[in-house]
């Protein structure tokens, strides 16, 4: 048996639906015509004439339709008219009944289902640019799809569920982004979807269903050993078995959540910089928030909880437990647990007036918001940080004003997006947690000066032949490119342009905050941040080998053949004393 | 300041003025164009190409291009005169005066091209 593609289903079922209509339209064609050919006409010098077959085709063609031109081409005879009411009923009905089998065809769910997964694998498998392909489109999907439109990144959508992909329908996205209706982990529809496309950059697996994501991620991996898997996962099983493969990257909603939770209470300088690169609202570069020290109070002890707890925890944070299900046993000394909702008597229970801050981290909304007024009432000075479930609650969310809103699915959706477009700022706002808070502050200082109150752009540049062509020509040529000197500005030399080169990698090892001196060797990827415009100037240095030149050397060297060699001649007559740096153009 | 810009810049301005300076006048009018213009317009033209070879820039190689163009197309009005013009003296007849303006107005374009993308090249580098 061979297997069957999208095309030949949608084939076999109009064929099946169709080929009764079509008969029943032979046949009453043929009766109508042969019967119209053989009426006796108008009598003619005493001949009885006939019409030909093809006028009774072309006849029976406007009859059938009800179109009805009149009787053409000549006046008809009693019997042909008496024919012609038979033709036009019959004609009739049967068109009706071909129109509508055609109908019932269009609304059949399998047909349109079939149409749909086959119009999708051929809009996917014309694609030149790349792509990233999006299994589950729920919160966190449409947020990443969302900011993948930002950065004009094409997503290919999957979703069971036919109500999201509805809705991915009424988007507004900069570029086009194709959704299918399916089972998302049968192997069909990722090759429909595009996994062995040479375009697709990656695959992300975002349902909410921990087994499914595993399926995804492991036929995936069968299907295109090479092709980049992020995949979401909240159970500790799953996570063991996807590590285990490589290329796949895995992502907990939760352990994100805690992660960036615990750096907001223990490194406030570093998550007010995570928080301006992916451009959170409100946030101010070199404003962190103002945490208080103490004990912390946990209400909501789930999944999210342990990870916070566990978090804090190893940051010798104190933390008290408020949870309906926690097991007050399972505390150990010095913990305070208390077994209850996060109500007023809880809260006191836990000793609010003297804790630093909540954390409010259920998974229900309605009992976040509710902790929130009574930690209002009880303690106006204590820090309250919420969890955020569901998006479509931001308002009642910014109506409460807490110190910091966390949503799970935007955290999980702006660190994948970080993966997928620029890996190298998650790198080093890593390599920055391991590392003294100087740093950090170093760094933002730094970033202050350059960007002023701009918001950042982050690019990043790589130093091949297609993207820096005078800068790889300059190396080849043995001249050497510090990335201090890149960075200058050629209409102000020797001012550097308002950027910061915040990571070089080179051969898969990555320097972190290089400093001005670092030597660039072709191939290396840089990460700058600066404003907008600085990107465009940069990319002059780049292509242009003149601009590229005097942002190195401070000389504009001389463009046309006849002031090059008038240069030349001067320099042999000054002696050999100058011009160390290679020409442009000129290959060794 | 460059003088490479310098000499660069003249020629190509040089070029436009003198062209336009040729062109016009009434299109059938031979006593309204001086041939000597555009003989020189043709040489100022020759030197900026020669100048822009050897540059490696987009911008190079766009002001090369525009100046190709209006070299062709100056040459070629110079040949028609040359062929048009009855020994003698008197200049070309009327018809092939206008033959001769139109094509030196297309060399006006292309050397308007340039010199647009002289300057604005030089305005974007601001230096």
């Amino acid at each position: 048996m061979t297997p069957t593609s999208d095309l030949d289903r949608v084939t076999m079922i109009v064929l099946r639906y169709m080929r009764r209509p079509l008969f029943a339209l032979l046949f009453v064609y043929s009766v109508g015509i042969m019967g119209m050919a053989l009426m006796p006409g108008q009598v003619v010098d005493g001949e009885t004439t006939n019409m030909s077959l093809f006028h009774a085709f072309y006849f029976f063609t406007y009859t059938a339709t009800t179109t009805g031109f009149g009787e053409l081409p000549n006046g008809f005879s009693e019997e042909q008219r008496l024919w012609t009411i038979f033709c036009l009923y019959t004609g009739a009905t049967a068109w009706f009944y071909a129109i509508g089998s055609l109908i019932r065809l269009v609304q059949n769910p399998h047909f349109s289902q079939a149409m749909d997964g086959f119009r999708f694998a051929r809009k996917v498998k014309q694609y030149r640019e790349p792509f990233v392909i999006l299994c589950g489109f729920g919160d966190t999907g449409s947020l990443l799809a969302r900011g993948l439109s930002d950065h004009r990144m094409r997503a290919v959508i999957l979703d069971s569920d036919p109500e999201r992909i509805k809705a991915l329908g009424v988007r507004d996205y900069s570029v086009a982004m194709p959704g299918l209706c399916a089972d998302t982990s049968a192997p069909k529809h990722l090759l429909a979807a595009g996994v062995e496309h040479p375009a697709c950059r990656a695959l992300v697996a975002l349902t909410n269903d921990d087994d499914v994501n595993l399926k995804i991620a492991v036929m995936a991996r069968h299907l295109n050993p090479r092709l980049r898997v992020i995949c979401r996962s909240t159970s500790a099983r799953h996570e063991a078995n996807l590590r285990a493969l490589d290329n796949v990257t895995v992502v907990d909603p939760f352990e994100i959540f805690a992660q960036l939770l615990h750096w907001a209470i223990v490194r406030p300088e570093l998550h007010n910089l995570n928080s301006w690169f992916v451009g959170a609202r409100g946030v101010k570069l070199g404003v962190p928030l103002e945490v208080p020290r103490g004990d912390w109070i946990l209400c909501g002890y789930g999944r999210m909880g342990h990870w916070i707890h566990r978090y804090l925890e190893a940051q010798g944070v104190g933390v008290r437990i408020i949870d309906p299900e926690v097991d007050t046993e399972e505390a150990g000394d010095g913990a305070v647990m208390v077994q209850s909702h996060a109500d007023h008597l809880a809260l006191v229970t836990a000793g609010i007036e003297n804790a630093a801050g909540v954390v409010a981290a259920t998974d229900r909304d309605a009992d976040n918001l509710s902790t929130l007024l009574s930690v209002t009432e009880l303690n106006p000075q204590a820090f309250r940080i919420v969890r955020q479930n569901r998006h479509e609650n931001q308002v009642a969310f910014d109506a409460a004003r807490a110190d910091l809103v966390l949503q799970h699915s935007l955290t999980t959706a702006r660190r994948i997006l970080k993966l997928l477009i620029s890996p190298l700022v998650q790198e080093l706002i890593e390599w920055l947690a391991e590392q003294e808070p100087a740093q950090t502050q170093g760094l933002v200082a730094r970033l202050q000066v350059a960007t002023g109150t701009e918001p950042p752009h982050l690019w990043s540049v790589r130093l091949v032949p297609g993207e820096a062509p005078a800068v790889t020509d300059y190396l080849e040529a043995g001249g050497v490119v510090t990335l201090g000197a890149l960075c200058r500005d050629a209409r102000a030399f020797p001012e550097a342009l308002p950027c910061v080169a915040l990571a070089v990698r080179r051969a898969g090892h990555s320097i972190m905050l290089p400093d001005e001196e670092c030597p660039l060797d072709a191939g290396d990827e840089i990460l700058f941040c600066g404003i907008q415009w600085v990107e465009h100037m940069l990319q002059a240095t780049l292509h242009n080998p003149y601009t590229l030149r005097y942002v190195v050397t401070g000389v504009d060297a001389p463009r046309g053949v006849l002031f090059a060699w008038l240069e030349e001649r001067r320099r042999r007559v000054m002696g050999p004393a100058a011009g160390r740096a290679p020409r442009p153009g000129s290959r060794r | 300041m460059n003088l490479e810009r310098v000499v660069f810049g003249f020629f190509i301005i040089l070029t436009l003025s003198l062209n336009y300076a040729f062109v016009v006048g009434g299109v059938e009018s031979p006593a309204h164009h001086n041939v000597w213009i555009l003989t020189l317009t043709i040489i100022a033209n020759l030197v900026a190409i020669g100048l822009k070879l050897g540059d490696r820039s987009q911008t190079g190689a766009l002001l090369l291009a525009s100046g190709l163009v209006a070299g062709l197309l100056l040459i070629t009005a110079r040949v028609v005169w040359i062929v048009a013009d009855p020994v003698g003296g008197g200049g070309p007849g009327p018809g092939d005066m206008a033959d001769i303006v139109s094509i030196a107005t297309g060399a006006l374009v292309a050397n308007i091209v340039a010199t647009a993308i002289l300057v604005g090249d030089t305005l974007l580098s601001r230096r």
